[in-house]
């Protein structure tokens, strides 16, 4: 044991050595995470894009929705003619489109009714349904308008009051109350918890935690190229201690690039509180052990250096694919039943509970109980093959 | 009568149904340098790396200090040191770090194993470049550094394989003249060499490997006299002689 903490330490020494590949490596999670926190982290607003078919451009009031979408920070307007519009709808290059009929102004000024009419594909997707309630709210805004104005007109009837000047008060008062509502909303942001965040982070990381593997698939040709593998044997570090030691080797380095991931998110995005940070890095040293494992699998059998690499990076790139790491896998599907194959699937599971979820360790026993088990039994493996194979021992 | 410490008996290796090693048997004696000379191809790596407990023979076995390679692999592990044909180095480490690595893995305490490390570069006449990184060293010196991890740990046996191959003049001086101190020290020790003049010089026994066999073995005087006036002919002679072949072929 003492031996393979020796040969741990060795290794890593040697990586910290390479003042390329160091900071090559360490840069990759910063980099990486400022790209999610650029895409995710900053803005998160909602800003749309509502697009219109006016088939009643001259009337007043037409013009006055449009011009109260066109206040709204939030939205960009887009008028579209029919024609456009329904084509765009039929090839699904739009989700969601609003159409002001030609009657509208007139119905309004009758006193009648009228429809705008929300044409969508599919639900309209979720830009298209916020910008559609952002609309409703608008029409609602303006049939309270007309409410109270016919309410005012009616109690006023009779006087010698001009229709236009209560038309003029009225409005006024909706303004006044408008800026200072009974019922205000006041916006408080609780550190920055963007959602989409929270469903890319556990990818990323699994991701980095992959790359153990392929450091760990070199461990033993590295060596072999070296020369050192066959001296080492020829002392007493045993091969156990050996591929022991391998094995630490690849989860320190595994865990140093989580654990700056995870330190980012943690201290700049405040994505987590602290007891959550600390299971996710459970999780993340788990999930290390368990690729390392599976590094070391590969590092003994294979014969080169590009060897190693290859399988390495197609075992990951399979993994990340089919482990639900960047899109969800439904259940029942066959994707599902080839999800279970994949290490990416557990971690996966496991960090969106504790940071998606709010869940904590108790609650992925199953999950960290696959991931040691891989650990373990990839470790035993290794060292089997190692026996088995030309030249080994 | 000298104390035999290290006996290989019959041992035997193919790779791929090509006989590498071909029943080769020897004995040597505690304290001696032993050559094992050969041209390219006449199985000395193969058989040093069976010695070492790298490879395991197709039959046959090897007696070290009483151990068998078979049976008792980690006991002879403890007893011996190598220095591989090919440089055996951590490039990206220092000189220093790659001895003291070793020595821990022989089982020294780490300050036993730095307080070694400097002596044995000191003794290579290294120990200004101690902290050098190795992959900055010249040929001759990382030569003088694979040669200083084999005797990290005190082994009683140290097995050097073609040693000064690719050497300048300066550092193989200081190659010959550490093993033949190290010999007058007590240690045992097998050299193999492609070099005549080399075996010559430094060996008192001499095997001649041809084949995967052993064609002639003796002191390299006696070897000489086999074949004529001692002191007029050398031990390319005696290969040629033997084998009907010139050795640098
Ligand atoms: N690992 C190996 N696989 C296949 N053939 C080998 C291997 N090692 C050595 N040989 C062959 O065995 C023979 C002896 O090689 P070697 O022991 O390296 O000779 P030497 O050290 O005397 O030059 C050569 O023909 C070589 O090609
Ligand atoms: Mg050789």
């Amino acid at each position: 044991m003492f031996k393979a903490i020796l040969v741990a330490i060795h290794e890593v020494r040697i990586y910290l050595q390479d003042k390329g590949d160091l900071a090559f490596s360490l840069l990759l999670p910063v980099v990486t995470f400022a790209l999610m926190y650029g895409a995710f982290g900053g803005e998160m607003e909602f800003h749309g894009t509502a697009h219109i078919v006016n088939q009643d451009p001259g009337g007043s009031y037409s013009v006055r929705l449009l011009e109260q979408l066109e206040e709204m920070d939030s939205v960009d307007l887009e008028l579209l003619s029919r024609e456009e519009a329904d084509g765009k709808l039929e090839r699904s290059d739009l989700l969601m489109v609003i159409y002001i009929p030609e009657d509208f102004s007139a119905k309004l000024v009758s006193g009648e009714q009228t429809q705008l009419l929300f044409r969508q594909r599919g639900n309209g997707g979720q830009e298209g349904q916020i910008v559609a309630s952002l609309v409703r709210g608008l029409a609602e805004r303006m049939n309270q308008e007309f409410t109270v104005l016919s309410q005012a007109s009616s109690s006023l009837a009779g006087r010698e009051i001009s229709r236009e000047r209560i038309e003029i008060a009225t409005q006024k008062f909706l303004e006044r109350e408008q800026e200072h509502p009974l019922v205000g909303v006041t916006e408080e942001t609780m550190g920055s918890s963007p959602d989409l965040v929270n469903q890319f982070l556990p990818g990323v990381v699994t991701m980095f935690v992959l790359f153990a593997i392929t450091l760990g698939a070199q461990a033993i040709v590295q060596e072999r190229r070296l020369g050192t593998l066959e001296r080492l044997l020829t002392t007493r570090l045993s091969v156990g201690q050996l591929f022991f030691g391998k094995f630490l080797a690849g989860i320190s380095r595994g865990f140093l690039q989580t654990l700056i991931l995870l330190g980012l998110s943690y201290i700049v995005l405040q994505l987590f509180t602290p007891l959550a940070f600390i299971e996710c890095l459970v999780i993340a040293l788990v999930f290390a052990a368990a690729a390392s494992a599976l590094g070391l699998i590969i590092a003994s059998i294979a014969r080169t250096e590009d060897q190693a690499t290859w399988i390495a990076v197609f075992l990951t790139m399979s993994m990340v694919m089919t482990g639900g790491t960047f899109f969800e896998i439904s259940e029942g599907s066959v994707l599902y039943t080839i999800s279970r194959v994949s290490l990416n699937t557990y971690a996966n599971d496991a960090f969106k509970t504790i940071i998606a979820q709010g869940g904590s360790l108790t609650d992925v026993g199953m999950e960290l109980g696959v991931l040691a088990g891989v650990a373990v039994v990839g470790l035993t493996i290794s060292r089997v093959l190692f026996k088995v194979m030309p030249g080994g021992r | 009568m000298p104390e035999e410490y290290l006996v290989a008996q019959e041992l035997h290796k193919s790779f791929n149904e090509q006989k590498a090693v071909d029943g080769v048997s020897f004995t040597i004696y505690r304290g001696e340098i032993f050559g094992l000379l050969g041209p390219n191809g006449a199985g000395k790596t193969t058989a040093i790396r069976m010695m070492s407990t790298v490879l395991e023979p197709d039959r046959g076995d090897v007696i070290i200090g009483g151990h068998s390679v078979r049976r008792e692999a980690d006991a002879v592990r403890s007893q011996i040191g190598v220095c591989p044909q090919e440089l055996a180095l951590y490039e990206d480490l220092s000189a220093l770090d790659n001895l003291v690595f070793f020595g821990r893995m022989a089982g020294m305490s780490g300050k036993e194993a730095r307080a070694q490390a400097m002596a044995r570069l000191e003794l290579m006449g290294l120990s200004e470049r101690a902290k050098g990184k190795v992959d900055k060293f010249s040929g001759g010196m990382k030569r003088r550094v694979n040669l200083a991890v084999g005797l990290m740990g005190h082994p009683e046996m140290l097995f050097l394989d073609e040693p000064t191959v690719g050497v300048d003049p300066q550092s193989r001086n200081n190659i010959y003249e550490t093993i033949e101190g190290l010999r007058d020290g007590g240690m045992t020790i097998l050299y193999t060499t492609h070099y005549m003049e080399e075996a010559d010089r430094l060996c008192d026994r001499v095997a001649i490997m041809d084949g995967g066999k052993i064609i002639a073995l003796d002191t390299p005087y006696e070897l000489r006299s086999q074949i004529g006036e001692p002191e007029r002919v050398t031990l390319e002679d005696v290969f040629l002689k033997l084998t009907g072949r010139s050795l640098r072929d």
